[in-house]
């Protein structure tokens, strides 16, 4: 009559060692059991609910045993609920998969990690209401607006009842889809991809297509890295997407991005040594910077996980020369202030590396030396690029390093400049005026001190505000020293300056010289500015 | 053989008696037919087995039979009347059963039950849960919600009609057995005129017995609900220039101050108060004459005065009042056109050992009681900074032997208390954020410092789990709730409890201050929320209408509303001075963990285990039952928004002053 049947009381009085029960026995207390059993379980109940939780584990059955004096049911205790498992062929048995461990094994294995401490952050789940798209909040894709219609019924309909909306696509683009897609995959040379870029670039009616389309960009890179044409089609197709204006695109850039990320520094790209994968990287670069431009105020750490990928790429020597080459191209494309602050730091320790890749007499193999090149290429670009910007910002500098009018020439820009820092950005330490000034807001800079690791050591002190004066006092010094050395023996701290490239008062001409050592000759043609030409002939 | 007519004849008397036509037939039959009868008179105990064992058979018959004629007879009952008699059917049921149980017959009594339990299923799911485990005789004894049940009526409203019909029906079909239940267990009242509406039963879902009268009688108390004079708010608007020589309230709340001065001058007489506390109040008393109630659309609240000696240093550190007072003239009037920001705080990594969280008023600090028994607080402020070098530390291992801390050095980002010998149950910020309150399983309370980082007092009292804690809006004061079935109030300078608020027939799961400190409100797992008199640990209200165990409270600001959350996802919203449920608000899918008010009263907020914040309209919600009268349009309600996390079951919902709504919840993947 009870759902604890006698004979189970049997088995127990028999686990126990009462060989003798008799039938009377069991049967009276096998409601009894059934009756404990319930009232164990309703105050098991209540410490779930107490711990907030809505699964039962077995610390609150514990913790009733204990509210009940009674001991604990030692061997089962785990945070997670517990697993049970069907018995094969039976319908309601049920067991709990209980793996015997070697006990040895267990004492010779390594100690597991320590699991992660507790920690809490903040997000905004809701501003006035509204749940902002972030990544941190359910997508809000799922309830749109018939949910809120509802809401505001007047008949006071006493349940608000949403119903996971379905996403119908009509006939008409599904078709599309599989068209575009279908072109994309077998037909990218024709002029009907052309065709189907454009009409992806402008139609506004492909909104609905566009979850679709960015998880089959994401699946198609992911199975055809070897497949060249197909990646430089699904590219343009991105960036089609990405040029629509019509479009939201905003809440699948999470798909996107990696894919994008993965046509710049992938380790190959296509399977044939014809395949451009250079090209592809351009591409790839551009689509990038103008992803972060886009969409970087929206989402504040957008680039600076771009950055950070791509510098962890360029930094790290294991890396081929043409993932090398696309984390350059990708920092690049960023912008000149991204390039100040993360690559001439570095550069000269890279050219160490580099310039033997290079030379004929130490790299045999011309594929190598061909992708070395390249690199260099890149990084005279990069660097070129970044040259040109200070130039423009300081036409006043252009004067070599060497000639002594100079000096006063930079001491009075310098003045200026800091002056005019100054008055815009009253007593932010200079770590936050970078982070403004630089348009596209760099990574934090706590980050970025451990990166260039490399730099002189006046790095790491400044994150204090209290360093502030310390350091613009002793910067002009440090300055004039530095000429007085160049004028005499031509020492070049080159490194130094290029470390110290980041801070917005070094002086471009310091900066070009060093580039100059390091790139010669050539690095005058990414300084395209006559003035500046003659007056150094 | 005389004796045995005897016999013969007193058992059909007995049998007649009782109403059992069918056994006395037998019983004559078996006389007239057999000439020889069994030797009765020689055997008393096989005639006493007999006798028996005709009246069980029967008996046992009777119930299963009359119940299911009685269930099918109300089913096919006129449509009118039809929902007052499908009243009748619970009680019924649960006391036919129990009366099985009691006269022995458990498996007639177990397929009786299981036969029939569908019918109740939707309504009463968690009374049937219990009362399934009641198996003999002794469990009716030992469990307390059987006992109750059997010697208590249930009072059923129903109207004349319905009642005749149900007279007209048992006796014409003569089933004894169900009459009898119902003579013995339910007490109708008889109403004339129409019947009922539906919707109006919600008084009948919570079988407490004795409760239904007491608690009608109970709630005709009278209740100060008004708020505290002298507030900070108040200030404020006298500090804003709204000044006059409007003296309604305090007219209104004359008959009703009188006596409560004295009581007050008594106590604090009896609590040793200096003279200038004295001079202090009546200094306030005389300001508060000339406030004038808030000139905003809402009838304003009536000023009470506090029935317990405020503490002083919550009035006097100027410094304090004046960072209050910047925080009120900043707030955001929310409503529900303007809804609040929500602030979310995740816990992450919690391993599912998080057990309460509480955010300070100023959202500055977040603590978390664990199941590990440790307390752990977060401060937001200090966060921002350590989480960038945190970030960067996990990132750069290679760098890291360059700074002060290490990846790993020993240094958390919390503040950790260790004090408590089991699962922290529940946390409480004092309102100015500089103590915390925890509860425990291991039965104490303690008290901790966020300035000290120390424990300060550890409060003993509760001989259970204690299952949750609340400061009181002035500090200083707190109440706690426990598996010991009392609720206690207590001071934070003495280790003995002021109060224990004893009457909840289970476990209190839940307390809450009101507004002006007088009250406390307490949930509990016997699905009824009490208001208690902080003076004299009286319960004036009793609140009847949830469905399960609740979890939540909240009383609106100006204290005149009160919400409830239970398990089911169910929120109500009650008058505290009618004792009446304004509405019920539904759309929660599971445990309702958190309600709370904003600052002018205008939203509710709710958190739940089903992963989302809800906000409610309180405005609309609140002034329904004055229409509704009329309208006959109940269970109104207004959802104004569900804001869904990323399966992050809320833990806590906190307006601040300024009405920023925080959230606090952990995370759980395996949801």
């Amino acid at each position: 009559m009870s759902n604890v049947p006698k004979e189970a009381i049997e088995v127990i009085a028999q686990s126990i060692g009462i060989t003798n029960l008799s039938p009377d026995v069991a049967i009276a207390l096998a409601p009894d059991v059934e009756y404990r059993v319930r009232e164990i379980m309703q105050e098991a109940i209540k410490c779930m609910r107490h711990s907030r939780r809505t699964v039962l584990t077995a610390d609150d059955v514990d913790s009733a045993l204990n509210l009940r004096n009674m001991e604990p049911i030692y061997g089962f205790t785990s945070r997670d609920a517990l697993r049970f498992k069907r018995a094969a062929g039976h319908k309601d048995l049920f067991y709990i998969d209980d793996k015997d461990v070697e006990f040895k094994e267990v004492m010779e294995s390594p100690l597991s990690k320590a699991p992660i401490d507790t920690s809490v952050t903040s997000h905004w789940l809701a501003i006035e209401g509204i749940q902002p798209a972030i990544p941190e909040n359910a997508s809000v894709e799922a309830a749109p607006s018939d949910g809120k219609k509802a809401e505001y019924k007047d008949d006071g309909t006493s349940v608000d009842v949403k119903l996971p909306v379905k996403h119908v696509l009509s006939r008409e683009l599904q078709l599309y889809f599989d068209k575009i897609a279908e072109i994309t995959m077998n037909r990218s040379f024709s002029v009907v991809f052309k065709q189907a870029l454009l009409s992806l670039a402008t139609d506004s009616g492909v909104h609905p297509l566009v979850p679709y389309f960015t998880y089959f960009i994401a699946d198609e890179v992911a199975r055809n890295l070897n497949n060249f044409p197909v990646l430089f089609a699904l590219m343009r197709v991105a960036r089609s997407l990405l040029q629509n204006e019509h479009i939201h695109i905003e809440p699948y850039l999470h798909q996107l991005m990696p894919s994008i990320i993965t046509c710049l520094v992938a380790k190959r790209l296509g399977n044939k040594f014809t395949d451009n994968h250079w090209e592809l990287r351009n591409f790839a670069a551009k689509l990038v910077a103008s992803i972060c431009k886009r969409f970087g105020h929206v989402y504040h750490n957008l680039q600076p996980r771009v950055t950070r990928t791509l510098l962890h790429a360029f930094l790290d020597p294991t890396k081929t020369f043409p993932q090398h080459y696309g984390a350059i191209q990708g920092l690049a494309a960023l912008g000149p202030s991204v390039v100040r602050l993360l690559i001439l730091p570095n550069l000269e320790a890279y050219l160490q590396l580099l310039e033997p890749e290079m030379a004929l007499e130490k790299q045999k193999n011309e594929i190598k030396r061909h992708e070395a090149r390249c690199v260099y290429g890149a990084l005279l670009r990069a660097a070129g690029l970044c040259m040109y910007d200070r130039l423009k910002m300081f036409p006043s500098l252009l004067a070599p390093p060497t000639r002594p009018i100079w000096k006063s020439n930079g001491k009075v820009a310098t003045t200026n400049k800091r002056k005019a820092s100054t008055d815009n950005l009253m007593q932010q330490p200079p770590a936050k005026k970078i982070a403004t000034e630089s348009a596209m807001g760099m990574m934090p800079i706590n980050s970025m001190q451990a990166d260039v690791q490399g730099a002189a050591s006046s790095f790491s002190n400044t994150v204090g505000g209290s360093n502030i004066g310390v350091s613009s006092m002793t910067r002009p010094l440090s300055n004039d020293n530095m000429l007085g050395r160049e004028v005499g023996g031509r020492v070049s701290k080159t490194s130094t300056v290029l470390a110290q490239a980041w801070k917005e008062d070094t002086d471009a001409g310091n900066l070009l010289a060093s580039l100059f050592e390091l790139f010669g000759e050539s690095m005058l043609s990414f300084t395209p500015n006559l003035s500046f030409h003659s007056s150094f002939d | 053989m005389e004796n045995m007519q005897a016999v013969n004849n007193f058992v059909a008397a007995y049998l007649k008696k009782k109403g059992f036509k069918e056994a006395e037939q037998l019983l004559e039959d078996l006389q007239n037919k057999d000439s020889a009868p069994i030797d009765f008179h020689n055997d008393p105990e096989l005639a006493k087995f007999i006798h028996h064992f005709s009246q069980s058979e029967d008996d046992v018959a009777r119930y299963q039979d009359g119940y299911s004629k009685l269930r099918s007879w109300t089913y096919s009952s006129l449509d009118l009347y039809k929902h007052e008699l499908l009243r009748v059917l619970y009680p019924v049921f649960i006391h036919s059963f129990m009366d099985m149980v009691a006269k022995g017959h458990l498996q007639e009594a177990r397929t009786f039950f299981n036969n029939f339990r569908e019918d109740h299923e939707l309504m009463h799911s968690r009374d049937l849960q219990k009362l399934e485990g009641v198996l003999s005789q002794s469990h009716l004894e030992e469990m307390e919600f059987a006992r109750s049940l059997r010697q208590s009526k249930v009072n059923i409203k129903i109207c004349q009609y319905s009642y005749d019909l149900l007279l007209q029906y048992l006796h014409k079909t003569q089933s004894t057995a169900m009459l009898g239940v119902i003579n013995e267990h339910i007490n109708f009242q008889v109403s004339s005129g129409q019947p009922s509406s539906i919707s109006d039963d919600a008084e009948v879902v919570t079988l407490i017995g004795s409760c239904q009268d007491t608690a009608n009688q109970i709630n005709q108390k009278e209740i100060h609900w008004g708020l505290l004079e002298d507030s900070l708010e108040e200030r404020l608007e006298k500090a804003g220039g709204l000044l006059s020589d409007s003296e309604k309230t305090e007219e209104e709340n004359k008959e009703g101050d009188g006596d409560e001065t004295k009581k007050r001058s008594v106590e604090s007489g009896k609590q040793g108060a200096s003279t200038k506390k004295l001079k202090k109040e009546k200094a306030l008393n005389a300001t508060a004459k000339s406030a004038r109630p808030e000139a905003s659309t809402t009838p304003a609240a009536p000023r009470v005065k506090a029935k317990l000696p405020l503490p002083l240093m919550y009035i006097q550190s100027t410094e304090v009042e004046q960072s209050i007072l910047e925080d009120l003239r900043n707030r955001v009037q929310l409503s529900s056109v303007l809804l609040p920001s929500v602030s979310f705080y995740t816990f992450l990594n919690t391993h599912n050992g998080l057990n309460c969280s509480s955010i300070s008023h100023d959202g500055s600090l977040v603590a978390g009681g664990f199941s590990d028994s440790s307390l752990k607080v977060w401060d937001m402020a200090k966060l921002g900074q350590q989480g960038g070098s945190s970030i960067l530390q996990a990132e750069n291992d290679s760098t890291s032997s360059e700074h002060v801390v290490g990846p790993n050095g020993g240094k958390r980002s919390y503040t950790l208390f260790q004090g408590h010998s089991g699962p922290v149950h529940s946390a409480t910020f004092s309102p100015l954020g500089d103590f915390i309150l925890s509860s425990s399983a291991d039965t104490t309370i303690r008290l901790w410092s966020t300035k000290l980082n120390a424990n300060l007092v550890c409060y003993k009292g509760h001989n259970y789990p204690v299952w949750d804690v609340q400061f009181s809006p002035v500090g200083h004061y707190f109440a706690s709730a426990s598996h010991d079935r009392t609720a206690r109030i207590w001071s934070m300078d003495r280790i003995q409890p002021l109060r224990i608020m004893a009457g909840h027939l289970s476990d209190v799961d839940c307390v809450q201050w009101h507004a002006n400190c007088n009250y406390i409100a307490t949930g509990s797992s016997d699905k009824t929320v009490r208001l208690w008199d902080v003076q004299n640990g009286e319960c004036v209200r009793i609140f009847i209408g949830h469905r399960s165990m609740i979890l939540s409270l909240a009383m609106s600001p100006d204290g005149r509303y009160m919400a409830s959350g239970d398990e089911d996802g169910m929120i109500m919203m009650w008058d505290i001075s009618s004792g009446r449920c304004i509405t019920p608000l539904m759309g929660h899918s599971s445990c309702v963990w958190t309600v709370a008010f904003s600052c002018e009263g205008s939203l509710l907020a709710s958190g739940s285990a089903d992963c989302t914040v809800k906000l409610w309209d309180v405005t609309t919600s609140a002034k329904v039952p004055r229409n509704e009268e009329k309208s006959g349009n109940p269970n109104r309600l207004r959802l104004l928004k569900t804001l869904a996390t990323k399966s992050t079951p809320v833990y806590s919902v906190q307006f601040s002053r300024r009405n920023l709504l925080f959230a606090a919840g952990a995370l759980s993947k395996n949801l």
